[in-house]
């Protein structure tokens, strides 16, 4: 809340820049497989699935290492990332009702 | 008392609490009419008693508030208030001018006192909550200028600190805001539009600035938490409460022929209404629990703490309960409604006001709390009032759902008379927790009369 | 506050910390629960009219949605870089991170406004239909977001150009790096959502 008043905390919070860089490369790869998921204009249960698993393993990504909460106290850790897991999970039962 | 001129404070506090003793005579007399539909008639009919309970309410949250303000603006910006003259003069003027409306509403009947005071000129009576004479509404309005030049001028004097610029933006907005009330037109849904821009954004937009600000203020001074941190949480507060708020107005565009994506806009950020209110009661307990001192004025801790839950309960759960579309399509109007507008106004801003006045009287009576009876008292009163408030409205959310099931819901429905006589139970039962909350009132009142052994001595 | 840990000083075993502010992480939430609910919405409508959406969401530009999610990953990682920099004193390099990053993000919402002004010049509007409705409404909300995060942004850059945060007095860029990773990880549900699934 206040001013960090733990001055015991080492550059590792935020992660290197080499994995930092790593992972920016592997987003954008992510980020290539869904446009061409969109461009082949493929669907079904199956494709979904796989789009919600990159979409989850990318969010995982931004909220573990970029806003360091793999550092972070497991409260807000399981929030923010049970945050993600219930929006696909209520995307998820949406499209199946749409199928039905 | 750190300024002089904080005294002005005062009289603002008293005429508060006067009038609040008035708004719940009326609650009662309109609760009994409810039951027995020609108590007091023709002297005082429902639609007469109903305009003086909601009325009073408005004009003596804004004694609070302006009462509020001269206290708190001098010691916010440490310099003495620019004009205690002109704050005093203009709570006489406000003081007879709020009277003699009232005293209209009850003597003469509504048109003909439409017709002596210049409706005919401009016409902005018979609105509900706006129902004041146009010489009225310009007298609030002249009242509120010379008050916010007076707390605006001594703040740019002054040191300017967050809780003085969220209290100022609040009253400017409160300000700006009525104005909308002086446009009438003639177009049912503008007329609307209007309307709910000042009630609406008043209640769920700018008054929750003005509240939170005085929490604020109250919690500085009864915790001795930093000051830094409490303006961060009054960020987070006043930018939930704006955006949620300001867009929320939508949840009043669902069914008078406003665009249909209201529904989803207004459903949803209204739903999203009562954050503000859950970290306004987060932020009370989290500065309490981590208090630097133990404060003598412990009634003060207590209203305050009061003050995060039941705002959240009134305003937040009470207010989602029949925020969305599909759900309000049933609901709307109903008691459900009633039960809402009861205990958001007195959690919110009935006890916001309560908190400040039960901090800043002592002290302007030179003490910097009551002593001990005094206080056990006023908590008495507390939670007499709080107990038979969420009583009120435990009845009223049942006749409510009651009311819809056999007014709308049902396959045969039954018209609204013969729906109000199925209700008479839960009436009976909502004038006896009014009763309570009066007793709880006369506490208060009496509480400021009781005398200790040993008066706590007044700091600075 | 004022230490002098160098970032080459041998590390004590650390208890969790959260990166930023309490206040900014409940405001994240109350975000992510708007968002949230947004989300649900969207896809329950679509349940009901799925022809409709599914339609009407093949004329919307994969290309655009895909390149505005590489804008804003690349502006996240930027402001990581930023911060890493700034834990090691080097507030000029931080800086240039941050401008690269404010960069990307005003890229972003240069390809919406074109989006934007292909969609109205196609009629569509809050009233045309429930997809446009969702479509425009969503976009927009997180359009907004990402305006408040280049405000933000460009707050951090001045800061950090005025030598304004060391290790171990990083909560000001913390903060308002977290807020901005917020921005883009909403972004990361949005345009799969919007954009691709049919």
């Amino acid at each position: 809340m206040q001013k960090q008043t733990t001055p015991d905390h080492g550059p590792q919070t935020h992660g290197t820049p080499r994995r930092a860089t790593f992972q920016w490369i592997a987003l954008i790869l992510a980020t290539l497989a869904t446009w061409l998921v969109g461009q082949t204009g493929a669907t079904g249960t199956a494709i979904v699935g796989l789009l919600a698993v990159i979409s989850i393993w990318k969010g995982s990504v931004i909220i573990l290492d970029f806003m360091a909460l793999r550092h972070g106290p497991l409260l807000w850790r399981a929030l923010i990332l049970g945050w993600m897991a219930l929006v696909w999970a209520v995307i998820g039962i949406a499209y199946w009702k749409a199928l039905a | 008392m750190q300024y002089k001129s904080q005294a002005v404070a005062m009289p603002y506090f008293i005429a508060a609490i006067g009038l609040f003793v008035g708004q719940i005579i009326f609650g009662l007399i309109m609760g009994l009419q409810y039951i027995i539909g020609d108590f007091l008639f023709p002297a005082i009919p429902f639609n007469i008693a109903r305009m003086v309970h909601t009325n009073l309410l408005i004009v003596w949250l804004l004694f609070g508030f302006m009462g509020a303000a001269y206290y708190m603006v001098p010691e916010e910006a440490e310099t003495e208030l620019a004009s205690p003259k002109l704050a005093l003069g203009l709570f006489w003027i406000f003081l007879v001018a709020g009277a003699l409306t009232i005293v209209g509403y009850l003597l003469v009947p509504y048109e003909t006192l439409a017709e002596m005071t210049g409706n005919n000129i401009l016409a902005t009576m018979g609105r509900e909550f706006l129902e004041q004479p146009l010489i009225t509404k310009v007298g609030i309005v002249v009242v509120v200028l010379g008050f916010l030049f007076n707390i605006s001028l001594t703040v740019l004097k002054g040191r300017k600190t967050a809780v003085s610029m969220v209290l100022l933006l609040g009253l400017w907005g409160l300000a700006i805001f009525f104005l909308f009330s002086f446009y009438n037109p003639d177009n049912l849904v503008r007329d609307k539009f209007y309307w709910w821009w000042v009630v609406h954004l008043w209640v769920e937009g700018v008054w929750e600035l003005i509240m939170a600000a005085l929490l604020a203020f109250v919690l500085i001074k009864v915790t001795g938490v930093d000051r830094e941190v409490i303006e961060k949480w009054l960020y987070v507060i006043i930018t939930l409460a704006l955006v949620t708020g300001i867009i929320g107005t939508g949840h009043h565009y669902f069914w008078i022929g406003a665009p249909e994506y209201w529904q989803w806009w207004g459903s949803i950020f209204s739903a999203l209404e009562p954050l503000p209110f859950f970290a306004m009661t987060v932020f009370a307990f989290n500065m309490v629990n981590r208090r630097r001192r133990e404060h003598p004025n412990k009634a003060a801790v207590l209203w305050a703490l009061g003050t995060g839950v039941m705002a959240f309960l009134g305003a937040g759960v009470w207010g989602f309960l029949h925020t969305l579309a599909p759900v309000n399509y049933f609901t709307h109007g109903s008691q459900i409604t009633a039960a809402h507008g009861h205990m958001a106004f007195y959690g919110a801003y009935v006890m916001v006001v309560l908190t400040i006045i039960s901090y800043a009287m002592p002290i302007l009576r030179g003490r910097a709390a009551n002593p001990e009876r005094a206080q056990v008292l006023e908590m008495w009163a507390f939670w007499l009032m709080t107990v038979g408030m969420v009583f009120i409205t435990l009845f009223l959310t049942a006749a409510g759902i009651l009311q819809v099931w056999l007014q709308r819901v049902s396959d045969t429905p039954m018209s609204y008379m013969a729906t109000q006589d199925q209700l008479m139970l839960f009436y009976w039962m909502r004038e006896w927790a009014g009763v309570m909350f009066f007793v709880g009132l006369l506490c208060y009142l009496v509480s400021f009369f009781v005398k200790g052994g040993t008066a706590t001595p007044a700091r600075a | 506050m004022n230490t002098t840990h160098s970032p080459a000083a041998p590390q004590p075993a650390h208890a969790p910390r959260l990166a930023g502010d309490l206040a900014i992480w409940i405001f994240i939430l109350a975000e992510l629960l708007a968002f949230g609910v947004f989300f649900a919405a969207y896809a329950f409508t679509r349940a009901s009219n799925v022809a409709l959406f599914d339609a009407e969401q093949l004329a919307l530009s994969r290309n655009a949605g895909a390149l505005n999610t590489v804008l804003l990953l690349t502006a996240g990682y930027f402001v990581v870089r930023a911060v890493q920099a700034a834990e090691h004193a080097a507030d000029r390099i931080a800086g240039h991170w941050l401008a690269a990053a404010i960069a990307c993000g005003t890229g972003f919402l240069a390809v919406k406004m074109f989006e934007y002004a292909h969609a109205f010049q196609a009629d569509i509007s809050l009233s045309s239909s429930p997809f446009h409705m969702f479509y425009l409404s969503l976009t927009f909300f997180h359009f907004m977001h990402v305006i408040l995060g280049l405000v933000i942004l460009i707050a951090l850059w001045k800061n950090v150009r005025a030598g304004r945060y060391r290790l171990g007095d990083m909560n000001g860029l913390e903060t308002g790096a977290a807020y901005w990773h917020m921005v883009d990880l909403v972004w990361l549900v949005l345009f799969p959502l919007v954009y691709v699934i049919h």
